[in-house]
């Protein structure tokens, strides 16, 4: 009997189902007082038999107390005045509102509100800034950096000298980003910038180039600029410039064949020497004889007359031109052998 | 005189040729008491700077002969509406005159190129030159208006001597007739004779040392070789002039044209021809080249003379740098508006001969600022008030 | 009135503003884009002088006012009853058309005029030839113009229809309208009406050529014929006369 209350205390709940005769069970569960009580409530009231429960309630959760951390008080408080700020912020660094002992504030104010304060402010953090670059810390760079230098040169205290030892300016820009990427597109570009005079060119040749690079040059300054953009690194962009520039320059100097054909039609430039008018002048001038070569020296006024015509075309037709011919003209219209002049009278 | 040159191409058909025998009648001008706008000095010879803003008239028997080959037809319009033929004495025609009086004529020709915006009076200047040589017996070359000859010419036939170029014989026959009018006196006293034999065929020649008359009249008659006999007239002209036997006055309007490259004249192949290729056009750039003495020319380049969009009036621009190179060196002499003088002086005029009446010293204001100053708009503002 | 405030209003009053009317006007709406409180713009330097003198200016200074119509002009050169003739010429709104057609035909009636007057050797004679295109066309139209027109009605019907058709009436026609059988009733016209079929009729003459002569040409002679109260303007003119004092007896007609 025993044995078998003892099994029930143990396996009761798998023991249920598979007794047929529950009577003989009741019968044992009657005859023992339940010794242990399941909860403080049930302390001193139920003092029987233990209460089976088929399906046990979870045990209670105790609930978690969170204890929370004092914050420490914002740094700048305890910042002295004469504090060295390159040890508080030596290095890049998203802005931090308790370090930075300045009422700074960013973003858009709500209608009659101030912008909004350092704290908790997303602006601020996004911005790249240059609090580790405070004039001082740059001086110390400068200073443990000097040991590292060279003298400069003497030579090279103007610009002008500069400019004649250095003729090829490179330039390209460096970007900072506080975004998640580093590479900034527009980094990649490199352009070249040399003044024409410093390349050794000669008529044929300057012309030449001029037509090669065409906007790329601007008269005013005599600057040529070649600007690289198509590969996507800057090192390759800075070879591609430099390719440019030697292949330029060498290719102004070959003279090709078909540059001989050249005429006025191509609208190069207006030579006088080589063209109708001057022959039209020396003809005139040795009618009614025929002019064995077009030597103008013996003409009067010739050269003014070159240069009216030359400008006439070559600098484009206004009054002012056409009345520079017309006085030219004047004066080899109407030479006469006593040197008398004509006036409009 | 007021009227200036306009593009009146369509006007300028060759009945217009005909229309100088509508000169003016006789009117009793001078009777009027003293006008101080004109000037009673109507030999252009004499004019200069103290004849300038003046108008001066040109006799009637001066004017037929003038005009033998003909005028725009607003000119003569307006000559036979104000009863006679007055030009306004200006600036650059007194220029050229005082050139053409003092030029050395055993040294080759000048050229003196007429250029200015529409309507500044390019066509009036050289009118007023062309009454200079003729008051001065010269032999006068007269073209009116080159481009009449290169917009829809009457009849084209293949040149007989040259491969490529085109005749227009009908052209050639009428200016022909105008030039022998005009200059029958001269040629007859003159007495010029051919320096060479030229055949036109095999049957059909002119023999040396026949009359120069003869030779005009043989392309008269036989139209079919009119443009050759110009080509020949012309070299024959250089000829006589060098030698002395006569001056020669070349005034060509429009010149421009015969460097343009858009005609409606068509070849056989129905393509376009360009001027260049015309036969008129050999003759007259023959005779403004500058081989030969005792004569001056005078030509205009004009905006409207060539089917092409012009942009600038400049000479060389609208000569091209082939017309330049054959003109060079020659004189440019700009026509320009009306100055403040003038334009009074021309008011005046036109109060004089009632073409305006009434009009307030606020209307002239007016006037003056809508026409710009331009003698051709002026006219235009004029003429309906 | 200050000077500055004199200015301001005539500047209004010359409408210099930078809309034009013409721009305003919306086809699809038939009307006018200005509120009624608008007043017309007074753009002939005498009229702004008379009202300056009368010191309406100031009043029509706080006033808005429309823009000026393209052709209404300060000019010298302006005149009212061109400018009417020129809308009467006009066909398809082709104004610069007409303009330039009435134009030139000032142009040939100088002409025309002044060859007359040199070939004139009497001074009193040439005293008498009008020079003025402007004038002779003032002269046309007041000659030209009628009092009376007939009106043609329906008698004996239900209907009693008038018919505004004079203007189309040809010459010969008038004669066999007798046989139509509608009254013909003898009305005195309004000025304007008068006007409207003075003008038209020169310009029905002047229409009224072959196909190579010009309107300018054809409209000159009309013009000079009526100034000087003959042609087939007048003739027409005389001929509605003379079938309105035939039927005076209908007149009472009008009435009933």
């Amino acid at each position: 009997m025993s044995l078998v209350a003892r099994l029930c205390e143990r396996h009761s709940v798998y023991l249920i189902p598979s007794i047929n005769n529950l009577t003989v069970v009741r019968s044992v569960t009657k005859a023992r007082i339940p010794n242990t009580a399941t909860s403080k409530t049930d302390k001193g009231k139920h003092y029987g038999f233990r209460i089976l429960e088929l399906i046990p309630k979870p045990p209670e959760k105790q609930q978690r107390i969170v204890k929370k951390i004092q914050a420490l008080p914002p740094r700048m408080n305890q910042m002295a005045v004469d504090q060295d700020w390159t040890s508080v912020w030596p290095g890049q660094r998203t802005f931090h509102p308790a370090t930075v002992p300045l009422p700074v504030r960013q973003g858009y104010p709500k209608k009659n509100e101030a912008p909004p304060s350092k704290y908790g402010n997303a602006e601020l953090m996004k911005i790249p800034n240059f609090l580790h670059l405070t004039p001082p810390t740059i001086k110390r760079h400068c200073e443990a950096l000097k040991k590292f230098c060279t003298k400069w040169p003497e030579e090279l205290d103007t610009d002008t000298s500069y400019d004649k030892h250095f003729p090829l300016e490179v330039i390209y820009s460096n970007y900072c980003y506080s975004g998640p990427s580093i590479r900034e597109p527009m980094a990649r570009i490199v352009s070249f910038r040399v003044k024409l005079s410093n390349l050794t060119l000669d008529q044929h040749a300057k012309d030449k180039i001029l037509r090669l690079v065409g906007e790329r040059y601007d008269p005013e300054s005599d600057l040529l600029t070649i600007v690289a953009d198509r590969c996507p690194i800057r090192k390759q962009n800075y070879e591609y410039a430099e390719y440019l520039l030697t292949a330029l320059y060498h290719e102004s100097w070959r003279k090709e064949e078909w540059e001989n054909e050249k005429t006025l039609a191509d609208m190069e430039y207006y030579d006088w020497d080589l063209e109708q008018s001057r022959k039209n002048l020396v003809t005139v001038y040795a009618w009614p004889e025929i002019p064995q070569d077009y030597d103008y020296e013996n003409i009067p006024n010739a050269t003014e007359y070159k240069i009216a015509v030359s400008d006439l075309v070559n600098n484009g037709e206004d009054d002012f031109s056409v009345n520079k011919y017309k006085e030219a003209v004047k004066k080899i219209m109407f030479w006469k052998p006593d040197g008398d002049k004509p006036n409009e009278k | 005189m007021a009227v200036s040159q306009r593009n009146f191409i369509k006007l300028l058909k060759l009945t217009n040729l005909r229309q100088s025998s509508t000169a003016a009648q006789a009117m009793p001008v001078h009777e009027d008491i003293h006008q101080s706008f004109r000037t009673r000095e109507d030999n252009p010879e004499y004019h200069g700077m103290q004849h300038i803003n003046r108008i001066y008239t040109i006799p009637n028997n001066d004017l037929k002969m003038i005009t033998c080959q003909g005028l725009i037809t607003m000119y003569m319009k307006q000559f036979k509406t104000f009863a006679e033929a007055s030009i306004l004495v200006r600036k650059p025609a007194v220029e050229i005159i005082s050139y053409l009086n003092q030029a050395d004529y055993s040294k080759p020709v000048n050229k003196y190129v007429l250029y200015g915006e529409d309507g500044t009076g390019k066509t009036s200047t050289m009118l007023h030159t062309l009454h200079y040589a003729y008051t001065k017996g010269q032999i006068i070359v007269h073209v009116p208006w080159i481009r009449s000859w290169f917009d829809g010419p009457k009849e084209t036939a293949n040149s007989i001597t040259k491969t490529n170029k085109i005749d227009l014989p009908f052209h050639a026959a009428a200016w022909l007739r105008n030039f022998k009018t005009q200059n029958q006196h001269i040629l007859n006293k003159a007495d010029i004779k051919l320096s060479a034999t030229h055949e036109w065929s095999a049957t059909e020649n002119s023999a040396k040392d026949s009359s120069l008359m003869d030779m005009i009249d043989f392309g008269i008659s036989r139209i079919k070789f009119a443009s050759n006999v110009i080509i020949k007239l012309m070299s024959e002209l250089k000829q006589a002039s060098t030698s002395g036997k006569c001056k020669v006055l070349v005034a060509i309007d429009g010149y421009n044209a015969l460097f343009s490259q858009q005609t409606n004249i068509f070849n056989d192949n129905k393509q376009m021809v360009p001027a260049s290729q015309v036969s008129l056009t050999e003759a007259f750039l023959d005779i403004t080249k500058s081989d030969w003495c005792n004569g001056q020319v005078i030509v205009t380049v004009d905006k409207m003379a060539t089917k092409e969009n012009a942009e600038s009036h400049f000479p060389r621009y609208l000569l091209t740098n082939e017309g330049f190179d054959h003109l060079d060196p020659f004189l440019p002499i700009s026509v320009e508006n009306y100055t403040e003088d003038e334009f009074n002086t021309v008011i005046e005029y036109y109060k004089n001969r009632k073409w305006i009446r009434n009009l307030s010293s606020d209307g002239q204001k007016e006037l003056q600022l809508l026409s710009g100053g331009n003698p051709y708009k002026l006219m235009e503002y004029c003429k309906h008030l | 009135m200050t000077s500055l405030q004199k200015l301001t209003t005539l500047a209004r009053l010359l409408s210099l503003r930078q809309q034009s009317r013409t721009e305003l006007v919306n086809a699809t709406r038939n009307y006018s884009v200005f509120n009624p409180t608008y007043v017309k713009p007074v753009f002939r330097p005498e009229e702004q002088e008379a009202l300056d003198q009368e010191e309406e200016l100031k009043a029509l200074s706080l006033l808005p006012i429309k823009p000026a119509f393209t052709d209404d002009t300060s000019s010298e050169f302006y005149d009212k009853q061109v400018n009417k003739f020129i809308n009467f010429l006009m066909r398809e709104g082709k104004k610069e058309t007409a303009r330039k057609a009435l134009e030139n035909t000032f142009e040939n009636i100088k002409r025309i005029q002044l060859e007359k007057y040199n070939k004139a050797t009497d001074p009193a004679e040439k005293e008498k030839i009008e020079l003025d295109p402007r004038a002779i066309l003032r002269q046309a139209i007041e000659n030209s113009t009628p009092v009376l027109e007939l009106l043609k009605m329906k008698k004996g019907g239900q209907t009693y229809q008038v018919i505004n058709d004079t203007f189309h009436i040809q010459f010969e026609k008038l004669a066999d309208d007798a046989l139509f059988c509608c009254i013909k009733v003898p009305v005195p016209l309004t000025e304007k009406r008068a006007q409207f079929l003075g003008m038209n009729w020169l310009i029905q003459a002047g229409k009224d050529k072959q196909m190579k002569v010009h309107l300018s040409e054809k409209l000159a002679h009309e013009l000079i014929d009526a100034a000087n109260n003959e042609g087939r303007v007048i003739k027409k003119k005389q001929e509605l006369y003379r079938q309105c004092e035939a039927n005076r007896s209908y007149a009472h007609f009008r009435w009933f």
